[in-house]
């Protein structure tokens, strides 16, 4: 039972996490490689300021969320606009992005890794205190608890937003048909930058959240949570938010098995060959409907 | 010259096996097929050719050849199986195989030799044998890039159903370009680890990826050039960029980001612009007769297609074909 | 456009070799009916057209005929026999090219070697001599080393010369007009020495000057052997100066066939196009 509350506890922030990906590449076709980047620099920035003032929690959780959000906007404004702007076909359009944003993510990561001679850094500074609480024979802590509640409520919020509200409804005509969506009125590039922006805010918030779970976390913690996040969307199918969340968990529930039951080296592993297995047994995913097969 | 040349034998090694590394990711992007198998099959080289020289003693070139055959058919597997997906995906799909090996490899118990790998793998491998196996393979990418293969791959790569309707058999194209990667990857693992004699996880991780698409991308994905651009570059650009020291892997983050977004074709595709551009203006004068009503022909590279080109020209109505109707203006 | 039209291309004549037959051809994509239940006859040295309005199924046929997309129901005969089971890139083999409804040209090949990749095509029939860049050794390393464009085979250079490209061999496709694309285009078809050209839409975007040097190119390449040409084409002018038969489409059936003028003056495809256009040239 206290697996349960694990994997819960992880798939949470593998959803936060994965979440913000998910958005932006169902939605406005873009696979952001950075968005490790962002989800760990958001945090290190955190730990910076926190190295000079104290403060709480919920502020060093804003705080990451701005970074994580002005992150975001400045890539795709800097970069991948650029890119768009100049690409000839869709498809190098996407490797380009794709290659922009592997190296883009490497920028953040060599600025923390020398500042901290990649050694784990944390957020200690500030008023929040890790408490455990014991329910029953179970263990948990406040801010598994926070991350759980968090997780879950940010996924439902923007599933909701998607159905209901005018803008998402835009976005997600934007997913299907980019020409009729502008042709339409809609403001691609207004609703794009709004997309990363959020996006990035969740990366960040998924930061702090997890470096307040684990205690700490590396300048690298955010390229294999990226291929996770990657495992996650396809297990689930891209662009589908209930896949999103089907997926986080599943991999969580997975890989916490494999944790207590193996000698903990193969988790990792459990990610690459999840993608590997569902693209190719089923590429669209669980609850996809994007195709991914050519002609 | 010889003492420069031993002095920096292990920067020449690094770059032969760069080289041949960057190839076997270049060759099958060239081709359209974005699969990154080629630093997975690094990876299965280099502990093949370890694993075959440690237990069997084989000589170098029997052990580089044995592991070349091993990754070429994983090579061949891996396309059987993946080779329907699109772009993304498909890419996507080959650094999780890549990302597999590195499992198994630490995983793999004194086989393998776990975290630490295997060391201590001696041959009696030469440098002649290195030179010439990179030229051999190079020679053979080079000509790939010409005559019939050369202008069909173009076709694989850009347009599918033209290629179909120009006689091309598009899925035994793809199938090559990942059996060449698979061979290419194996070869430039087999014959690192004959030069450095160990081989370990970290040596084949997600930075091999990393650095083979910095090699490609900045150099130029288009053609060998490219690649060996790329590999020259970033073998040798850590030893003169000393005094960046600490700050090396930021700078390379700020390249590859920068030529992501700006040269997407890399130098090599900044040389063949430039090239064609020069061609261009040294052709004006021999432009359409002055009899022409053509408009000034100051041309700019524009995407093709009716939605562009259909306020061309107007042509003569009685004029030769040859005449009419050519080069397009500015507007 | 003499022809005894009371012979030709109609169905139920068997008079000579029928370079392309379609039998009952249907092409249905889930509950769309795309083609219908096509047929018809192509003789050698003809041109003919398929018109119709868009959605009408033209562009699909076109991919039947090509194997692109895949049939229904139906049979389709090259020279009498059934290649519905022929994969799309052996038709070059049997002696079928085509163009496209967009301009699709290598980018980054010439002029030149955007039609020799036609001359590649064509294995067996022709192939060889006829279809290889040739030349001596040193213009051969020349263009190896590409100081200098190798000379073109004389498949190319009689495609070149076919649709007036000379001087545009080391051209690449952007610098190009949409109409000299457009031609690049039918040499690189014609370099594959087909017995059967299919033009799907090939004076799309292009004004009245530019469609008729086309119509006359196509007019003009007739005599090429007996080739056979399949046009599919929107504008009726074009149609009625090129074609020696036409057949007109909707909902993916043929509604009418026979000489172009005449056919247009049928009230049932007047009926289909409800445009006085097409009452224009009646």
């Amino acid at each position: 039972m206290q697996e349960v509350v694990s994997a819960i506890s992880l798939g949470s922030i593998y959803l936060l996490f994965a979440l913000g990906l998910s958005l932006t590449w169902g939605t406005i076709d873009i696979l952001n490689f950075a968005h490790g980047a962002i989800f760990m620099f958001a945090t290190f920035t955190a730990y910076l300021v926190l190295q000079q003032v104290e403060l709480s929690g919920f502020v060093v959780v804003l705080l990451g969320i701005a970074v994580g959000a002005v992150m975001s906007l400045l890539i795709q404004v800097l970069a991948f606009e650029q890119i768009l702007k100049r690409a000839r076909t869709k498809r190098s359009a996407e490797m380009q992005i794709l290659i922009g944003g592997i190296g883009i993510g490497t920028i953040p990561l060599a600025i923390a890794a020398e500042q901290t001679k990649s050694n784990p850094f944390g957020l200690s500074n500030s008023t929040f205190d890790v408490n455990v609480f014991e329910i029953g024979d179970i263990r948990i802590t406040n801010i598994a608890i926070i991350t759980i509640v968090v997780g879950i409520a940010l996924w439902a919020a923007t599933a909701l937003w998607f159905r209901r509200s005018k803008q998402g409804l835009a976005l997600r005509s934007i997913g299907v048909d980019a020409e009729t969506a502008s042709l339409m009125g809609i403001n691609r590039r207004q609703l794009a930058l709004v997309t990363m922006a959020v996006s990035g805010g969740m990366a960040g918030l998924a930061g702090v959240l997890f470096t307040y779970s684990l205690g700490a976390i590396t300048p690298q913690s955010g390229e294999i949570l990226l291929i996770k996040a990657f495992a996650i969307i396809i297990l689930g199918g891209v662009g589908s938010l209930v896949g999103v969340a089907f997926g986080a968990f599943a991999l969580a529930a997975v890989e916490t098995w494999v944790l207590s039951n193996t000698s903990g080296s193969w988790t990792d592993a459990v990610a690459f060959g999840l993608i590997f297995l569902v693209l190719l047994v089923r590429p669209s995913g669980v609850f996809g409907r994007k195709e991914v097969r050519r002609a | 010259m010889s003492t420069w040349y031993f002095s920096n034998l292990v920067l020449i090694q690094a770059t032969l096996t760069g080289l041949v590394l960057a190839l076997s990711v270049q060759v099958p992007l060239r081709f359209g097929v974005f699969s990154f198998a080629g630093v997975g099959s690094y990876g299965i080289g280099a502990y093949a050719a370890a694993l075959l020289v440690i237990h069997q003693q084989m000589p170098a070139l029997a052990a580089i050849g044995l592991a070349v055959l091993i990754t070429a058919v994983i090579g061949l597997l891996l396309g059987l199986v993946i080779a329907r997906l699109a772009g993304l995906y498909l890419a996507m799909a080959t650094v999780a195989f890549d990302l597999i090996i590195g499992v198994i490899a630490t995983n793999g118990g004194t086989f393998t030799g776990s975290s630490t790998g295997l060391y201590g793998i001696l041959s009696d491998f030469t440098m002649p044998m290195m030179f010439t196996l990179t030229l051999i393979v190079l020679g053979l990418v080079v000509l790939s890039e010409h005559g019939k293969i050369g202008r069909r791959v173009h076709a694989v790569r850009d347009d599918i159903q033209l290629a179909a309707s120009a006689g091309i058999n598009v899925r035994r194209y793809r199938l090559v370009a990942f059996v060449v990667s698979g061979a290419l990857g194996g070869l430039a693992g087999s014959m690192n680890v004959m030069v450095r004699s160990t081989v370990g996880p970290l040596d084949i991780g997600f930075n091999l990826i990393v650095l083979a698409l910095t090699m490609i991308i900045v150099g130029g994905a288009m053609s060998w050039k490219g690649a060996v651009i790329g590999a020259i570059i970033f073998t040798w650009l850590p030893s003169l960029l000393e005094f960046v020291g600490k700050w090396q892997t930021l700078l390379y983050g700020i390249i590859v980001a920068v030529a992501a977004v700006l040269l997407p074709r890399g130098i090599h595709g900044v040389f063949v612009d430039l090239t064609r551009w020069v061609q261009r203006r040294r052709r004006k004068p021999a432009a359409p007769p002055p009899a022409e009503v053509a408009p000034e022909p100051d041309l700019e590279p524009l995407m093709t297609g009716p939605a562009t080109g259909a306020s061309g020209a107007s042509s003569s109505p009685q004029g030769t074909p040859s005449s009419t109707s050519l080069l397009r203006g500015k507007a | 456009m003499t022809v005894d039209q009371t012979q030709v291309g109609r169905p139920e004549e068997s008079s000579g070799a029928a370079v392309l037959e379609l039998r009952d051809v249907a092409v249905h994509f889930g509950g769309v009916k795309a083609v219908d239940g096509v047929t018809l006859r192509l003789e050698p040295g003809l041109i003919y057209g398929i018109i119709g309005p868009n959605g009408s199924g033209k562009t699909t046929l076109i991919g039947a005929i090509t194997r692109l997309t895949r049939l229904t129901r139906g049979d389709l005969l090259f020279d009498g026999s059934d290649y519905t089971a022929v994969r799309p890139d052996r038709l070059v083999n049997l002696g079928v090219a085509r163009t496209f409804q967009t301009v699709r040209l290598l980018p980054d090949l010439t002029v030149q070697q955007n039609i020799q990749l036609g001359a590649d095509a064509r294995t067996g029939r022709g192939a060889g001599k006829e279809a290889a860049p040739h030349g001596d050794l040193l213009s051969k390393l020349k263009g190896f080393s590409g100081l200098a464009a190798s000379p073109p085979s004389p498949a190319v250079a009689r495609a070149i010369e076919r649709t007036g490209l000379e001087g545009f061999e080391a051209y690449y496709p952007t610098e190009l007009s949409y109409g000299t694309q457009r031609r690049v285009e039918i040499a690189r078809a014609m370099a594959m020495n087909p017995r059967l050209l299919l033009l799907d839409e090939p004076t799309a975007g292009m004004n009245q000057a530019e469609r008729a040097e086309i119509s006359a190119l196509l007019r003009d390449m007739r005599s090429e052997g007996g080739l056979c040409q399949l046009l599919v084409e929107h504008d009726v002018q074009m149609m009625i100066d090129t074609c020696d038969y036409v057949f007109a489409m909707n909902t993916g059936k043929i509604i009418a066939e026979g000489e172009p003028r005449e056919v247009v003056q049928n009230p049932l495809v007047q009926e289909a196009y409800l445009g006085r256009k097409w009452r224009e040239h009646a």
